[in-house]
């Protein structure tokens, strides 16, 4: 593009952003009333104090917000050589929330000197332990990007587990997570700008030494600059900027992801341009956004949080980029990855876990945490209570088989241990599906809500197969593609939370999931999917044998890749939006099942399959036994429950084999 | 009758061409080497063979048929591939991956019959690999390890071999034990092989015919004899060469 037409295309989206805000703030006071500078809310009708302490900062707060994230994701990028770097994929968001969620219940005396320190911590963890785990794969831009969102997922996970169980005190904080940008008064746009033009010129100062370690470590290292304390720093700043941001506001996502993309586009190219056209960028962008918000709301229009809208540009604008990802991931030799151990007796191994089922099975049937603590069932309750229990357990039990299955299919066709239905956005389209029948129908029974949820399983996966098409199916694009979906279904559940909603409860309450509400019909069709999925992946044990070896390799010895993949993933998906439905989108039952199996020696695609669904069913059955006995006699949620067992075992599993 | 009869063959990416109206026939029963600087389309020409990749123009023939005629299985039953970066293999012992080349034969669900395990067994043994039949892939030494990998294209019973820089990541003593089996397989059991390789004095000592490519067409398609002189080599890879003598002919950069 000639420098004239951008230049012309910035002054017009200059001319937008101040003419549409100067007419939301016209609507709400004619211009005559306006108060005089310097403001005194002593002299003021409560009109001109809304607009002096309201509107006006508002508007700033909405320029300097955007120009932090702008900022911010144009730091990330260019540290990571990493086009989907920003505060959302590296998780530092979600990490800010979570810290704040937990001191706000845990410890709210640390929100005495402000949320800005709190948010900074969770934040710089989050980071922390994102580039713990990418450096150990010399930040390869897609492992960066699927820790960066798994991490983002967990702390949004237990952000909401937190939020459930104590939610009459979290419903500030619930709208807060969606990004409002309403302001009472100038300290907000004050601290912003305060930690915003340091940061720029700090930024600057970094652009030569940025512009070398764009040659890589290695290559700045020859040229004589260091790079760790580099990054660190530029990484740091970035960190800065978007924890104040999570602080002030709440979450904005793919502000940062979305601003370095336009600039870009536009044709910046140096690293400081790049630095001074993204914050513009993001700047104008987050301008005209509220500004077209507050409009809705003065035509009459419902109160949105703009965070949530800006979520609504993320998905899709994630998987516009992915093709500018190079797919190549270092080989995984210099890592020091231990050989897998492989059990000499894999049948021993799963028979034992086959047997360990009924054991379990029997213990959860009868025994429990009654009105006298922890006893067996009262032979006289039997006939009331059995039943119940068994429904809840056969239930939890395919659930987690189903889960597990489809983690265990999915890590095989990608080659990628990190692979997991709750991965690939199909939990998050369920969920969606379930949100959209919960709001449009005034009593919805049951049937219509599994019919909802799992209506919104298969558009996910539609719309991720159709991509994987496209895309010719590089296995690590897809895991993207699925994140992407994700972070659009969790957006639009934000949005709905903030919206104040009281049905939003019962979304809330359905995503973290409950045996409790499953009938017997339900239990019976769950086992019959479980039985199928089980017998499909054993019957195509070979293809899982042959297709983590890679296309070329696969289509070589005359495998139909295309299909194959095509099959397995939409296998998979089912499994999951069935087994979603009953124990909510977020359980990590299939990303640790798996693991689990593979640690037990079950390397063979088919004794892998096989106990990866045994391990998953008895994980689910132990999160169903504890989420009913732990808190008696209130019944903890289901994928709640699995979450907080998952969580731990997670974090050590990604510390200990790093992701390919 | 040519292995490979390939006619104005053209092969697109977007903004660039790298093969360019190539018209060139490859004969069965010998070790053709493809050589040729960086970017000249070598390996573009295998994964055209392999049909991997399709030709935007020209026709290719394999065997009696255009090679687009041929079916998956029925391809993989006559051509193996070995990948210039061997994928890793997690938890797969040798066997297994050798065992893997009968999938033609048996697809997804056939049990294996004893012909089958007759064929594994013959591949471990002609590659030299049976001791190590039941170690991991990933614990093999490079060499051991492209050596398992061959005894898997064997396996798979294909008639033709293709090779995309076997040797690449290999000290000499490998480089010689690897191509040394892809010939002894061409001479003994009459396969055909067609290997993308670096080194020229490799190709010279261990391979029939050459092909050299530059920019996509063809510069020099003869026995592996014509190419050892300065002027050939000039030719290929535009940097002066000498060549000299001793039991074998061998070149240097001058």
């Amino acid at each position: 593009m000639s420098r004239r037409v951008i230049l012309a295309l910035t002054c017009a989206a200059v001319l937008l952003a101040v003419g549409l805000f100067f007419w939301a703030a016209l609507r709400s006071l004619p211009y005559g009333d306006w108060p005089a500078f310097p403001y005194d809310a002593a002299g003021m009708d409560l009109s001109q104090i809304l607009l002096a302490f309201g509107t006006l900062p508002r508007g700033m707060v909405a320029l300097l917000v955007g120009a932090c994230l702008g900022l911010a994701g144009a730091l990330m990028q260019t540290v990571l050589r990493n086009p989907l770097a920003d505060p959302t994929t590296l998780g530092v968001q979600a990490g800010a929330q979570l810290a704040l969620v937990a001191a706000t219940l845990l410890a709210p005396g640390l929100l005495l000197a402000g949320r800005g320190p709190v948010a900074l911590a969770g934040g710089a963890l989050a980071v922390l332990l994102v580039m713990g785990l990418a450096a150990r794969r010399g930040f390869a831009p897609v492992t960066v990007t699927i820790s960066g969102m798994l991490v983002g997922l967990l702390c949004a996970a237990i952000s909401t587990a937190l939020t459930l169980s104590r939610g009459e005190y979290l419903l500030s904080l619930v709208i807060w997570n969606g990004g409002a940008l309403t302001q009472q008064d100038w300290s907000g746009a004050a601290n912003l700008a305060l930690v915003f033009l340091p940061a720029l010129m700090i930024a600057l100062l970094m652009a030569r030494p940025l512009l070398l370690l764009s040659l890589g470590g290695e290559g700045a290292r020859a040229l004589g600059l260091s790079a760790t304390p580099l990054r660190l720093s530029a990484l740091g700043v970035a960190v800065l900027l978007s924890a104040t941001v999570a602080a002030e506001v709440g979450l904005v996502s793919f502000l940062g992801l979305a601003a370095p993309a336009i600039a870009r586009r536009l044709g910046a190219r140096t690293i400081p341009q790049r630095l001074l056209a993204a914050p513009l960028a993001g700047a104008l962008l987050l301008s005209v956004s509220d500004s077209a918000l507050m409009l809705l709301v003065s035509f009459g229009g419902p109160d949105l949080p703009t965070g949530a809208l800006t979520g609504l540009l993320g998905g899709p604008l994630l998987i516009a980029l992915l093709p500018r990802l190079t797919a190549t991931v270092p080989p995984r030799a210099e890592a020091g990855d231990m050989p897998v151990r492989r059990s000499p007796h894999p049948r021993r191994v799963l028979l034992i876990l086959a047997l360990l089922l009924p054991a379990l099975s029997l213990l959860t049937l009868f025994a429990g945490r009654g009105p006298e603590g922890w006893a067996l069932l009262d032979p006289a309750l039997r006939q009331t209570y059995l039943p119940l229990r068994a429904t809840a357990l056969m239930a939890a039990l395919a659930a987690g088989a189903l889960l597990a299955g489809s983690g265990a299919v999915l890590q095989r066709l990608t080659a990628n241990p990190l692979a997991a239905p709750e991965v690939l956005g199909v939990t998050g389209g369920a969920s969606l599906g379930y949100a959209a029948v919960i709001f449009s129908l005034p009593a919805p029974g049951a049937l219509a809500l599994a019919l909802g949820s799992g209506g919104g399983a298969v558009v996910a996966l539609l719309a991720l197969s159709a991509y994987a098409l496209r895309a010719d199916m590089a296995p690590a694009r897809i895991l993207l593609a699925g994140l992407a979906i994700g972070a659009l279904a969790s957006a639009v559940l934000a949005a709905i939370m903030a919206s104040g909603d009281m049905r939003a409860w019962t979304v809330l309450g359905w995503l973290s999931g409950s045996a409790a509400r499953a009938t017997p019909e339900g239990a019976v069709a769950l086992w019959a999917l479980a039985l199928v999925l089980l017998a499909g992946g054993l019957a195509a044990g070979r293809w899982l044998e042959i297709l983590p070896l890679g296309g070329a390799v696969s289509s070589a010895l005359g495998v139909p890749v295309g299909i194959v993949r095509l099959a397995l993933i939409l296998g998979a998906g089912m499994a999951t939006g069935a087994a979603s439905v009953l124990v909510g989108p977020v359980s990590f039952v299939g990303l640790m099942a798996p693991h689990i199996a593979r640690s037990l020696g079950l390397t063979r695609p088919r004794a892998f399959l096989a106990g990866a669904m045994l391990t998953g069913a008895l994980l689910m059955g132990l999160a169903a036994f504890g989420a009913r006995s732990l808190a008696y006699p209130y019944d903890l949620p289901l994928g709640l429950f699995a979450t907080l067992i998952g969580a731990p075992w997670l974090f050590v599993a990604l510390m200990k084999r790093t992701p390919a | 009758m040519s292995l490979f009869s390939l006619q104005k063959v053209s092969c697109d990416v977007p903004g660039r061409r790298l093969i360019d109206g190539l018209d060139l026939e490859i004969a069965p029963g010998q070790v053709t080497a493809l050589i040729g600087r960086n970017g000249s389309g070598k390996s573009t020409l295998l994964k055209l063979f392999t049909g991997q990749m399709a030709p935007s123009e020209g026709r290719i023939q394999f065997g009696d048929r255009p090679l687009a005629e041929w079916s998956r299985k029925e391809l993989a039953r006559a051509l193996a591939y070995l990948p210039q970066v061997t994928p890793p293999t997690e938890g797969m012992e040798l066997e297994e991956l050798v065992r893997l080349g009968r999938y033609p034969w048996r697809g997804a669900l056939g049990r294996l019959r004893p012909e089958d395990h007759h064929a594994v067994e013959e591949a471990l043994e002609l590659c030299g690999v049976e001791p190590l039949r039941h170690r991991l892939v990933d614990t093999l030494s490079g060499g051991e390890r492209q050596r398992g990998w061959i005894a898997m294209m064997i396996a798979q019973g294909a008639r033709t071999l293709l090779l995309d820089e076997p040797i690449s990541a290999l000290d000499v003593a490998h480089q010689v034990e690897v191509l040394g089996l892809v010939r002894q397989m061409c001479r003994e059991r009459g396969l055909s092989a067609v290997i993308v390789l670096h080194d020229v004095n490799m190709a010279a000592r261990f391979c029939d015919h050459v092909v050299a490519l530059e920019a996509g067409r063809v510069v020099l398609d003869a026995p592996v004899s014509n190419m050892m002189n300065a002027a050939a080599l000039e030719r290929i890879y535009g940097v002066p060469m000498t060549v000299g003598t001793s039991g074998h002919p061998f070149a240097l950069p001058a």
